[in-house]
């Protein structure tokens, strides 16, 4: 090898040139789609009028906001990461003890969770932030393993890590993102290696104990008829089972092309709670039909091809496990969302990624993107 | 790394197949099951709970409040949360209300309700039964209490044809205006002001919505509309002078029944009218009709013996008598024709002109005999026929007019008597802002045809005579002849009689200015009509109403004036006085004009009443006179 040619070689290697652009358009047209029906939602609902603006330009600027932070995240070698996975992951756990603590964490208008803090104004919810903390550890244990497939040993050292902070944000309450914990480290096991006997004695255990939980009422009763509302109908409260009942008949009413944009009654009207935040796909399913969701979930499953793709391309286990985690990450959270809003899978707390409105979520989604395309920018370096 | 691969594809394959579940998931409810979906969400409804607005308040032209708003605590009944012991609650409410069990049950059983809809049973409820109610809960599910706003009359009776009333809207009612936005417990404006202003009057009302699944619960609520009042009435009627034309109309009454007829029997003087017009713009300064009624028993709900009275007694007393009435005229019509008889050249300011008992139309052989009321025979002037009211001076001008009707049959001007007469507006409805006005009659050779009755030959010269003299066929409302007078006070400006001044929105905007009145010009003379306002002067100083009018101080107030005794049998005849004051000769303020319903001469009875008005109107000493029967004031 030539100098000039090695000098050229170095060059095509140079991460700038391997951003992931399918990736980023994805994403911007996911964006707009959501500001598109959250526009929809707050310029119908009447005794709202006044904040539709408000609502639809602040998560328009949290999106600009998630973009510098993806480039930022982006400039940085995802290695870094694993060199400061200890610091990341004990920094996540201070930040989900102190908002515990009573006059330090801000508690939710219900008066039963405490989930965020309050700084400035500005919401800051420690459990978002987590997820990624999490992946990142874990990603750090499992790729240190020399062993072909974890051990058991390996296996107790990972859950161990990350069960600390599900019993965290569990006991919050935010089964929600417990639930979302508990799939990145399933999905980051599978893509370790895991032996399919130790999945499935991991498998059995967590189903022992969620009974458990159950049985002893660690799982509260508001949470469990939520949990379990898609099962039971008859014995939910009120407010659960119209919420889900009117999100039905939303998507359902949308039928194959919807009932239009700006169209849709249970939108317009504002029968469904929650519909720009959790249940935003309600408007969607309603607004543009079978045609209009299996759109979005085709968005989705681009995006998430995209994931796995990095996770399959990166150069070291580290940044495979990172981009799996995301991977599941996203999977999850869009599959029990929806799912929750079309009556298959629990109520719970899930927002959807892009679209539900909320600073928190969109701003941690648009970081893990940021880690996949700083993953992808260096698979050659 | 061809293991992660292997392990990410197990990975891709579990987020495959959340997809498929996704997908299987919606396309059952949007493809298979959407048909139930879709008929859901039509099922799904908003509700809407009004909040009534507070009705506009009625003010005299001094801004002296007429109708107000009061507050009432209105009970009601919401029959969804009767529950199972709907029928010891009402039987409780019954009794706490002292309300009759039948009739609160009828009052629950009215359609007009949808079953969410609570129901009105009653309203002023005193305040402990209100308090025990809402101490015990528990033994009035569904009942509620609510402060409405009921209507308010400071002064009672005063101006109460003028002013109109609210009632419940009715069922016919509601099917007309429910798409305006009525609803079924909405009051509307019924008669007077409050019917022809009602969309001032009744503002907006305001809103709450709230989202109700197929089972009738509440759901949702949302931010409520406030309601807007409605816009304010500010009247051209002068409460003093109201209150003075009431009184003295009621007191003239009163009066005329303590006298006789010509044939000796007591007056009836059962109803009467009285009417002040500014004579420059037509603006109603008064307008009192006897016998009258409280607005106030329509608030509270009207009693059976009320009912009776307001709506089936013979006394009639809801009936505006100043301008939903036409009566004959008699010779309160003769300064009028006099000017048409003027215009079309039959009679001449230096003209004289034959006063003699009897007349008989030129050739006429029928044997029809006009008779005078006076047997002076002598010659006079214009002056002194409508001083003295001399009715076959005037019988002979309307010969004239027949014979002009007779040699242009034919033609489309023939009828020069009757044309005249409609330019003066008689005929058809001042279109004063006060309902169901009545239009009066000038007797013409069309309607003729129409009477083969009272006209079997068609068309005769007695229908021209008789109208000269405002007798037997030719009818008009007091109003349309305080308009007529006007004219003649003001340079022949016809004005359009009208008692809404201004309508003020709530935020103190004029929502409805007052048009023109005075948009119509009369083509005669300020000669002619000078020449009769003397001659009307002439009727107080020295003619008919002389005795009326004696000590009165001319010399401050001038007032000319007419009087008319129609004729109605077989009822006692009508007593008229109409009149114009002011301090200025030539430019009356002033058109009073007033009618008694069977009270006899009009200078017994009208006159004095009309003098008295006036006086109260310029703050003058009464004069007395009320003693006038015999001689000069005996006329037609």
């Amino acid at each position: 090898m030539d100098l000039v040619a090695g000098r050229i070689w170095s060059d095509e290697r140079r991460p700038i040139r391997h951003v992931d652009w399918v990736l980023l358009a994805l994403i911007a047209v996911l964006t707009v789609a959501g500001l598109v029906v959250l526009h929809s939602i707050s310029a119908t609902t009447p005794n709202e009028a006044a904040f539709w603006l408000i609502r639809v330009v602040k998560q328009g600027a949290t999106a600009g906001l998630g973009l510098l932070i993806v480039a930022v995240i982006a400039a940085f070698d995802y290695r870094y990461f694993k060199v400061y996975a200890g610091f990341i992951y004990a920094g996540a756990l201070v930040a989900l003890i102190l908002v515990k603590i009573p006059g330090i964490g801000a508690t939710d208008p219900s008066g039963i969770a405490q989930r965020w803090f309050s700084i400035a104004g500005v919401q800051i919810t420690p459990s978002e932030i987590t997820k990624l903390c999490v992946i990142v550890m874990l990603a750090a244990i499992l790729s240190e393993i020399r062993t072909p497939e974890p051990t058991l040993a390996d296996l107790v050292r990972v859950l161990a890590a990350a069960l600390i902070p599900l019993a965290l944000v569990f006991t919050q309450p935010d089964i929600g993102t417990s639930i979302v914990l508990a799939a990145i480290v399933v999905g980051m096991l599978i893509v370790a290696g895991t032996r399919l006997k130790h999945l499935l004695v991991l498998t059995i255990t967590g189903m022992i104990m969620i009974a458990l939980a159950f049985q002893l009422g660690v799982i509260k009763d508001f949470q469990r008829q939520r949990l379990t509302a898609f099962l039971d109908r008859a014995n939910v409260p009120e407010d659960v089972r119209y919420n889900l009942d009117q999100s039905l008949i939303a998507v359902g009413s949308g039928g194959l092309f919807g009932r239009g944009y700006m169209k849709g009654t249970q939108t317009n009207l504002d029968y469904v709670p929650r519909q720009h935040t959790d249940f935003i796909f309600t408007a969607a399913g309603e607004q543009f039909g079978f045609v209009g969701a299996m759109l979005l979930l085709f968005l989705y499953a681009l995006i998430l091809w995209r994931a796995i793709r990095i996770a399959a391309l990166a150069k070291d286990p580290f940044g495979t496990l990172m981009a799996a985690g995301i991977a599941s990450m996203f999977a999850i959270q869009m599959f029990v969302n929806i799912g929750m809003v079309i009556g298959i899978m629990p109520i719970t707390g899930i927002p959807l990624p892009f679209m539900s409105y909320g600073g928190s979520s969109i701003l941690v989604s648009f970081a893990a993107i940021g880690m996949l395309e700083s993953i992808h920018m260096r698979r050659f370096t | 790394m061809d293991k992660a691969s292997s392990r990410l594809k197990v990975l891709a394959l579990l987020v495959a197949l959340m997809f498929v579940a996704l997908s299987t998931r919606l396309w059952f409810l949007q493809v298979l099951a959407t048909t139930q979906f879709q008929q859901d969400a039509l099922n799904n409804s908003v509700r809407l709970t009004y909040l009534p607005p507070l009705r506009g308040q009625i003010y005299d032209d001094q801004g002296r409040l007429l109708v107000g708003n009061q507050s009432s605590l209105e009970v009601s009944i919401d029959r969804s949360a009767l529950g199972s012991h709907g029928e010891a609650v009402i039987a409780r409410l019954a009794r706490l209300l002292h309300i009759d069990v039948g009739t609160l049950v009828k009052s629950l059983q009215d359609q007009r309700y949808y079953p969410f809809q609570p129901i009105p049973v009653a309203e002023f409820v005193p305040k402990d039964a209100v308090f025990y109610i809402s101490e015990h809960p528990d033994l009035f599910p569904g009942v509620q209490v609510a402060q409405t706003a009921v209507r308010s009359y400071p002064d009672g009776r005063l101006a109460a044809h003028v002013l109109g009333y609210v009632g419940l809207i009715n069922a016919q009612e509601y099917d007309q205006l429910k798409s305006k936005g009525y609803q079924q417990s909405d009051v509307i404006g019924r008669a007077g002001v409050e019917q022809v202003y009602e969309k001032y009057l009744r503002g907006t009302q305001g809103e709450q919505k709230y989202i109700v699944n197929s089972d009738g619960e509440t759901i949702r609520k949302f931010a409520t509309i406030e309601p807007t009042p409605g816009d304010d009435l500010h009247l051209t009627i002068d409460a003093r002078i109201q209150a003075a034309a009431e009184r003295e109309l009621a007191a003239g009454l009163l009066r005329a029944r303590g006298q006789t007829d010509s044939s000796g029997r007591p007056l009836q003087a059962n109803a009467g009218a009285v009417v002040v017009l500014d004579a420059k713009t037509g603006a109603v300064r008064a307008m009192a009709s006897l016998p009258s009624y409280d607005p106030r028993w329509l608030v509270r709900g009207l009693t059976p013996s009320e009912s009776a009275y307001l709506y089936k007694s013979p006394m009639a007393p809801a009936l505006n008598r100043a301008m939903q009435l036409g009566y004959i005229p008699g010779s309160t019509f003769k300064p009028i024709t006099a000017l048409v008889a003027l215009k079309e050249g039959i009679a001449s300011l230096g003209g004289s002109y034959p006063c003699t008992s009897t007349y008989t139309h030129p050739g006429d052989t029928s044997g029809a005999i006009f008779h005078n009321w006076d047997a002076s025979n002598s010659y006079m002037s214009l002056y002194d026929a409508i001083r003295v009211s001399c009715d076959t001076v005037f019988y002979g001008f309307g010969s004239q007019f027949y014979f002009h009707y007779v040699n242009d049959q034919l033609g489309s001007g023939g009828e020069l008597l009757q044309a005249d007469l409609r330019q003066f507006g008689f005929g058809s409805p001042t279109g004063v802002d006060l309902p169901s006005e009545a239009s009066g009659l000038v007797p013409d050779a069309a309607w003729a045809k129409t009477r083969p009755d009272l006209f079997p030959d068609g068309w005769v010269p007695g229908g021209d005579i008789l109208t000269m003299i405002g007798s037997t066929y030719v009818t008009a409302s007091p109003l349309q002849l305080a308009q007529a007078y006007g004219a003649i006070a003001n340079g022949g400006h016809l004005c359009r009689p009208h008692v809404v001044g201004e309508v003020v929105a709530p935020d103190g905007t004029i929502a409805k200015r007052p048009e023109a009145h005075c948009d119509r010009r009369l083509p005669y003379s300020p000669a002619e009509l000078s020449y009769i306002r003397s001659a009307m002067r002439g009727v107080t100083s020295s003619g008919t109403a002389a005795c009326a009018f004696s000590g009165f101080p001319f010399s401050q107030i001038a007032v000319g004036g007419k009087t008319g005794t129609a004729e109605r049998p077989p009822y006692q005849d009508t007593s008229w006085f109409a009149s114009m004051a002011g301090p200025n000769p030539d430019a009356p303020e002033y058109i009073v004009v007033t009618m008694v319903e069977q009270g006899g001469f009009g200078a017994q009875v009208a006159a004095p009443i009309n003098r008295d008005v006036i006086q109260d109107i310029y703050h003058l000493a009464p004069t007395g006179g009320s003693g006038c029967s015999s001689g000069l004031s005996q006329d037609r």
